[in-house]
């Protein structure tokens, strides 16, 4: 699903993100990536995300280079991937059913099809009763969840979540963290988490990237390893 | 496609409601630019007509030799037609301009009538051109003619006063496309703005797989509207003032600077406005928008 070879990423600034990365991520894995800051785990999520070009070196995405994608192809790359931040980026002024609705309708999906696939979304999060509810009136964590419904409304093969839990109290980290292994397992969805929270990881063990200043420093419970 | 077509207008206008306050204050800068471009338009479409008029009005006349033959008069009028730039030809006789005298100043016909014998006059040809700047041309072609003892003119001044007119309608025209660029500056800075304040919307877009151009497209529209909003007072404004001023004083300024009649005039100058209000405001918003998704893959 995913490959990365031999990346390297050194910005206009001359900060070196990424130093000769080497990866292998197959379908449907859920993986995290833990490292400290400027370790260059945002750096990777750009590649991945096709929002930045490697130096040198090949990201492999389901088949597509992404590094060398021309900029209008990129947007039909990205319907691959679905994306969550830390501060969900939800429209206020949209109700939940409408905030999920908005990712389906910038992409032309049917209306009929487009109102189903909320719903489903909404029920997978658990949010079935807050459809028409503002998201200023939901909690941290139910934002969260609308969040990665909005993301994965369009059934992206990959879900990237950067530090997801990073606003959140650890009960509803771990909720979150919980719904996303229930995306990944009944969507079937390769997900990989960037995060800080060591608790997480160790609650939810999955296998995990460690980086650091640019290196991936150690790969734990690959699927061999099990 | 309809769907998407009616998103993108509807998405524009909620834009346009949404940032109600940044939008009209542009839509205002807009205003008093378009107002400007107006004023400059009336002017110099008014100077370009009244120095088109002068132009074809401006004529010479070629005196002729007291001691020329009618086959030498002949031969003169086929040598002036030969010119290239003249718009028309009018022999006199000397006795016609005698009278054409005493018509003018009647009230010196009765003494003038005692030289009617002895009549100082010249044959003459009064002869137009077809360009006023082809006047000092033309004028020499003529003086060189067998037959021709001089050539008169308006004088330096009618060239000059053409040659102003021409000036102030280029300095007009210029003025004109610089406060296009001004209203396109306008309109690119509050769609930067506006960009700014909907970053979120845009990540969604860019994030789920939106194209470009699907991006961009309420971004065109609230600008259009912006512009076209922008154009409503100076419309009414500079084509209803046109209209007032021209009733007013008669469609003549000043006792002799004949105005274009209001109509199809001021319609044209309001689809003029209108279309420079849609094109600048469109350029403005999509330099903006364009700039912006550059920035971000």
């Amino acid at each position: 699903m995913i490959s990365i070879k031999n990346v390297s990423k050194t910005y206009k600034n001359g900060t070196h993100a990424l130093n000769s990365i080497n990866l292998e991520i197959a379908a449907g894995e859920f993986v995290y990536f833990v490292g400290p800051t400027g370790s260059g785990k945002s750096t990777l999520i750009k590649l991945l995300d096709g929002e930045e070009i490697p130096t040198s070196g090949d990201v492999i995405v389901a088949g597509t280079n992404v590094g060398k994608l021309k900029n209008r192809k990129v947007p039909l790359y990205r319907r691959n991937i679905g994306v969550v931040f830390q501060d969900y980026r939800l429209l206020p002024k949209l109700t939940v059913f409408e905030n999920i609705a908005y990712a389906m309708e910038v992409v032309d999906a049917p209306a009929d099809t487009l109102r189903a696939r909320v719903r489903e979304v909404l029920k997978l999060v658990d949010l079935s009763d807050k459809s028409n509810v503002f998201p200023t009136e939901l909690s941290g964590g139910q934002q969260q969840r609308v969040a990665i419904a909005r993301a994965i409304a369009n059934r992206p093969k990959i879900l990237i979540c950067d530090e997801p839990t990073g606003n959140l109290d650890p009960r509803k980290s771990d909720e979150i963290i919980q719904l996303l292994e229930k995306i990944n397992k009944e969507e079937k969805t390769t997900v990989l988490i960037v995060t800080h929270d060591t608790v997480i990881v160790r609650h939810h063990p999955k296998r995990t990237i460690a980086l650091e200043s640019g290196h991936i420093v150690a790969d734990i419970n690959k699927k061999e390893d099990f | 496609m309809f769907r998407r077509f009616f998103r993108h207008i509807r998405e524009g206008f909620v834009g346009f409601v949404r940032h109600i306050g940044m939008a009209l204050s542009s839509a205002s800068a807009v205003t008093i630019t378009l107002t400007l471009i107006g004023l400059f338009l009336v002017l110099t479409f008014n100077l370009g007509a009244l120095s088109l008029e002068i132009e074809k009005s401006i004529s010479m006349t070629a005196i002729v030799s007291y001691d020329a033959s009618e086959s030498m008069i002949s031969n003169i009028e086929k040598s002036i037609s030969s010119i290239d730039g003249i718009s028309s030809i009018e022999f006199r006789t000397k006795d016609q301009e005698f009278d054409f005298y005493n018509e003018t100043y009647p009230e010196m016909a009765e003494f003038n009538e005692t030289y009617r014998e002895s009549n100082p006059f010249h044959d003459v040809f009064l002869v137009s051109v077809e360009d006023g700047n082809e006047m000092e041309n033309v004028k020499a072609q003529i003086e060189r003619i067998n037959g021709i003892d001089s050539v008169e003119d308006g004088g330096s001044n009618t060239y000059l006063l053409v040659n102003i007119l021409k000036n102030v309608r280029i300095f007009g025209g210029a003025l004109v496309l610089a406060l296009c660029i001004l209203a396109v500056y306008l309109i690119y800075n509050t769609i930067k703005i506006t960009i700014a304040s909907r970053e979120t919307e845009i990540w969604i877009m860019r994030n789920v797989g939106a194209k470009n151009g699907y991006i961009r497209a309420p971004f065109l529209v609230e600008g259009i509207i912006i512009g076209v909003a922008g154009a409503i007072i100076p419309i009414a404004l500079i084509c209803g003032g046109y209209y007032y001023v021209y009733e007013m004083i008669g469609g003549v300024l000043m006792g002799f600077l004949t105005l274009v009649k209001p109509y199809p005039f001021a319609i044209f100058l309001a689809l003029g406005l209108l279309g420079i209000s849609i094109v600048v405001s469109f350029i403005g918003s999509y330099i903006s928008v364009c700039k912006y998704l550059r920035l971000h893959r």
